[in-house]
């Protein structure tokens, strides 16, 4: 179970997350929508320990990531992809893959190498294993990022607006990759603009408005009429998104 | 005045030991100011704030005071206080410490350039703060000061002709010595600034291909 609680951050005047909670259980698939500068981000890297909360408290597995000492068990159970993939430059696919799980979990080589090339070729890049990022597509940069994250087994996946930096085609191979990981149980919180795909694969999706949680329903129910849209911000929202 | 390098012929070996030691001493300057180098480069870029001012504290100093002075208080005034080095200790150590407050700046640069999601990344995925640095943060610094570094290099071995005035006879010490034994110094210098261009060369050669080698991802043809 990863627990957001009554999670408050602020960066000097400004609130960024207001009293935030949210539950993600094992399995689960919950999106976070919400316009720029919400918090989705903000929520994703106080999960991961890259921000400091200014009151509440999250749990990934029931540690804490707030201490010190809780914080490394607690990011070895999640994983997180990046809009702007962040790999090592100077490393090829393959070990950008294997430093974690050879450094962290203590792998042997030839294990952790293994368990690379096949995740890399379950993204269809089992032939880019020695290449540099420089020397691929942002689309696989993307799918080299989220075999980076996967390699740490983590049961929960974050994904911080994947596809934002990528265009159409190379974000439907990314999307494509996602959707497969969500029907093999992968458990994920999505923070995205692409709201058709996260209507197709989510089992929940909430909406942040200036650091606050407003809704947070079952997929089937946040799009109807009565559910989702009927909070005013969230049908403006959605019209606005649906337009662009 | 002819010129005629033949004189010179009878004092080859002379000039080559001179050579030799010059190579020797700035070998041994080069590991340790590169070493150095990086150890306050990380010291400078480290968030604890004593470890911070001292590094920097280093680096204003050695950069500020000429090195023949350095060289001389090493040397000549040390032994005052009861601490005597030999001569080819001192060039060496002295080298060291000058050039490795320049290599930090240059090492510095290349960590503060770091693309900071790079390393929250690597944070994330729970790599301890030294495997960080030591498999993320160091081989991309040297990525791109490794060029800036070896600018310093180069001035690190033409910086080594002035051993000579601590009775180290590198180089520049013998040269001078043949100068004045064959009267002729215009050949000898002449070797002299032939031998240094050729040494200097070889290291800016050693930097480009170290530099080829730690960028071969963007130089490499794609596919």
């Amino acid at each position: 179970m990863l627990n957001v609680e009554q999670v408050r951050k602020t960066f000097g005047t400004v609130t960024v997350l207001d009293g935030v909670n949210l539950a993600v259980k094992p399995g689960e698939v919950v999106s976070i929508l919400g316009s720029s500068g919400s918090g989705k981000s903000t929520l994703i890297r106080c999960i991961n320990g890259l921000e400091r909360l200014d009151g509440g408290r999250i749990t990934v597995d029931d540690f804490d990531v707030s201490k010190p000492r809780e914080l490394a068990e607690a990011r070895k159970r999640s994983g997180t992809v990046f809009q702007l993939f962040n790999l090592y430059p100077h490393m090829t696919a393959l070990q950008n893959i294997t430093l974690a799980p050879i450094e962290v979990l203590k792998r042997s080589r030839a294990e952790a190498e293994d368990e690379g090339r096949a995740l890399l070729a379950s993204v269809g890049l089992g032939d880019r294993a020695e290449a540099y990022p420089a020397q691929l597509s942002g689309g696989q940069r993307q799918r080299v990022g989220i075999c980076r994250a996967l390699a740490m087994r983590p049961r929960y996946l974050l994904l911080d607006e994947v596809t934002s930096a990528l265009d159409p085609e190379m974000t439907s191979e990314v999307l494509d990759i996602l959707a497969k990981l969500a029907s093999g149980g992968t458990t994920m919180l999505f923070v995205t603009h692409e709201i058709e795909f996260a209507r197709q694969i989510s089992d929940r999706v909430v909406f942040l408005e200036k650091g606050v949680l407003l809704v947070d329903l079952p997929t089937r129910d946040f799009f109807a009429a009565g559910g989702g849209l009927a909070q005013p911000r969230v049908a403006q929202f959605l019209s606005k998104m649906r337009k662009d | 005045m002819r010129f005629d390098l033949t004189v010179l012929v009878p004092h080859l070996g002379f000039l080559a030991e001179g050579a030799l030691l010059t190579a020797l001493v700035c070998g041994l300057a080069l590991v340790g100011g590169v070493i150095l180098g990086m150890v306050v480069a990380i010291a400078r870029t480290s968030s604890n704030r004593v470890v911070n001012r001292i590094a920097a504290a280093y680096v204003d100093l050695f950069r500020n005071i000429p090195f023949i002075v350095q060289l001389f208080f090493f040397y000549y005034g040390l032994p005052e206080i009861g601490i005597f080095i030999d001569a080819f200790t001192t060039g060496v150590v002295a080298l060291s410490i000058a050039g490795g407050a320049y290599a930090s700046d240059a090492i510095r640069a290349g960590i503060l350039a770091i693309d900071t999601g790079i390393l929250e990344a690597a944070e994330v995925s729970g790599l301890s703060r030294r495997t960080i640095f030591r498999r993320i943060v160091l081989p991309i610094a040297l990525r791109t000061s490794v060029r800036p570094l070896g600018s310093v290099l180069i001035n690190m071995i033409l910086t080594s002709s002035v051993l000579s005035t601590i009775t180290l006879n590198e180089l520049t010490g013998q040269a001078k010595i043949v100068a004045s034994d064959t009267f002729r110094p215009f050949e000898v210098y002449f070797v002299l600034l032939v031998v240094y261009a050729a040494l200097t060369y070889l290291v800016s050669l050693g930097i480009a291909l170290l530099h080829r080698r730690l960028n071969r991802d963007l130089s490499e043809p794609v596919g």
